[in-house]
């Protein structure tokens, strides 16, 4: 937060102190880190990880396979994203419904996935629904990771919707816009900028939560880390090169949408003249 | 139905908060055509519940509310209609922060009236010319004074071309310099025609603009009557009592 004073404060703070703090601490961690692993004994091969991750054969580039794990959890992760907005704004809209029925269902909806554990609802949507509905592990991933975190995101967007002041409600409704009007064009794009930072933490969360589809057989970057562990015994080095990469793109996730939030701010997004 | 003369028409409002307050009590009031009618009377006496029910922002208890010969009853078409015939300005202004002025007041007409982008863009540039704004057409309302964004709100409003202007506090939450511009514009739009009911607290325009006066209490009116003769010679205790104070 840009408080005037905390921006004071860190005028006064010399930028060399706080180098030296973040140094210092890394060095403790590095040093905490190399300390157990020679208690362990532990061989560092480094080396034999980059042709997991890219091999040339015959001078071809193709991808290794924690690359191709990559791949799959970018997939999962960004239907499931699309799946979870569109499941997550039906259940918020559902919420405020004037439909008891509408509101019941919603409730139902939130209570059942939010106080069950994700692992569970993997397990029941491959096991149970997807015999039932006939997909294949992938389908039943991207729908489990969907309900589970759609859950959540509705209660971000309703918390966003309920915060707008009364006022706009009661001038969309004195210039004759319906329903649908007044939420596409004077509700949601106020709301959604409001929770934009829990929104995009939430994505985040989800593409974390996407390493537990490892467990229906399908080859994320997760299972392929481990499938590459089991046949090595590196796990040291897959492991810190596998949280790596999920760490490059939550963190890649997190930069994109404050990169959104500047620009939100800076210039008010279109409104009808372009959308009409 | 034809409309007639009157142009609103409401009965034997009653409308009873959650809480026990009685904001109006068998509440009668018809306005003609191009009639401006000023309500006045202490806060909490049910002014401007009486003008958020007439475009049905409040449920009313029982009583019957007619504009311009539609009823306004429990049938969606009927509500939607009066919507968009009845035009209301807040006193805090309650314009949309993420579009311009121009967007502001271009949004019902495109989306409700259905005009195309470059008629909607006419009216609305004719709109700010009337309102005196033109040059922050493409500004948000957070880069405007209050008067000014309360005048980009009359202008919203005006351009669904409602059949009846409601005012609610309009000038209320503004810095007294900024009061002025606002009164202006109004006055203008009584000129022209408009029939308008007015909340407010603006003596001066009351007496100039108003045709008719109206002072309500605890949910009823205690007098109305034409301007000068309320003003000049009121008949109710109450009424004299209130006008000293303010006046």
């Amino acid at each position: 937060m840009n408080l005037p004073f905390h921006r004071a404060a860190a005028v006064r703070r010399t930028a060399l102190i706080d180098f030296g703090k973040f140094f210092l601490l890394a060095g403790i961690a590095v040093w905490l880190l190399s300390a157990g692993t020679r208690g362990l004994g532990y061989d560092w091969q480094w080396y034999r990880v980059p042709r997991f991750l890219l091999s040339t054969e015959g001078g071809v580039w193709t991808a290794g396979p924690l690359l191709q794990g990559l791949l799959v959890t970018l997939e999962i992760s960004t239907l499931s994203l699309v799946c979870t907005l569109v499941l997550g704004l039906t259940a918020a809209l559902f919420r405020l419904s004037a439909s008891f029925t509408a509101r019941a269902l919603a409730r139902g909806y939130l209570e059942l996935i939010r106080n069950t554990p994700l692992l569970i609802q993997i397990f029941f949507v491959y096991f149970v629904l997807s015999p039932v509905l006939d997909i294949g592990a992938f389908a039943s991933a991207v729908l489990a990771l969907s309900l589970f975190e759609g859950a959540y995101a509705a209660e971000i967007l309703r918390a966003g919707i309920v915060s707008l002041h009364r006022g706009q409600w009661e001038a969309a409704h004195s210039l004759g816009l319906g329903a649908f009007d007044t939420y596409r064009y004077v509700i949601l794009p106020q709301a959604v900028r409001r929770v934009l930072p829990p929104l995009a933490g939430q994505a985040i969360s989800l593409i974390k939560d996407s390493s537990l589809v490892s467990t229906i057989a399908i080859y994320d970057l997760t299972m392929q880390g481990q499938k590459i562990v089991s046949e090595t015994f590196l796990a040291f080095e897959i492991w810190f090169t596998v949280a790596a990469i999920y760490l490059v793109m939550t963190f890649g996730l997190s930069l994109a949408v404050r990169a959104l939030e500047r620009r939100m701010n800076g210039a008010p997004l279109r409104g009808v003249g372009g959308l009409a | 139905m034809t409309a007639g003369e009157w142009i609103i028409e409401a009965t034997e409002l009653t409308k009873t908060f959650p809480g026990g307050v009685v904001a109006l009590d068998r509440f009668t009031l018809a306005v003609r055509r191009g009639e401006v009618i000023v309500v006045i009377g202490p806060s909490g006496s049910g002014k401007s519940t009486f003008l958020r029910c007439l475009n049905g922002l409040e449920e009313i208890d029982s009583g019957a509310i007619v504009i311009d010969g539609i009823p306004l009853d429990q049938h969606r078409k009927n509500r939607l209609l009066i919507r968009q015939e009845v035009g209301i300005v807040f006193q805090s202004f309650n314009l949309f922060p993420h579009m311009t002025v121009r967007e502001n007041i271009d949004l019902a007409q495109i989306r409700v009236r259905k005009k195309t982008q470059a008629e909607a863009a006419e009216t609305t540039m004719e709109l700010l010319k009337k309102v005196g704004i033109t040059e922050k057409a493409d500004r948000y309302p957070h880069e405007l004074s209050g008067g000014q964004q309360q005048r980009v709100a009359i202008a919203r409003a005006l351009a669904m071309s409602p059949k009846v202007m409601l005012f609610d506090e309009a000038t209320s939450a503004l810095d007294p310099e900024m009061i002025g511009e606002v009164l202006e514009v109004m006055r203008a739009l009584a000129a022209e025609g408009m029939t308008m009911v007015v909340v407010t607290h603006e003596m001066g325009f009351a007496r100039e603009a108003g045709d008719r006066i109206v002072f309500m209490d605890a949910g009823r009116i205690v007098e109305e009557g034409e301007t000068a003769r309320l003003f000049e010679a009121p008949r109710e205790e109450r009424t004299k009592a209130f006008l000293s104070q303010i006046l």
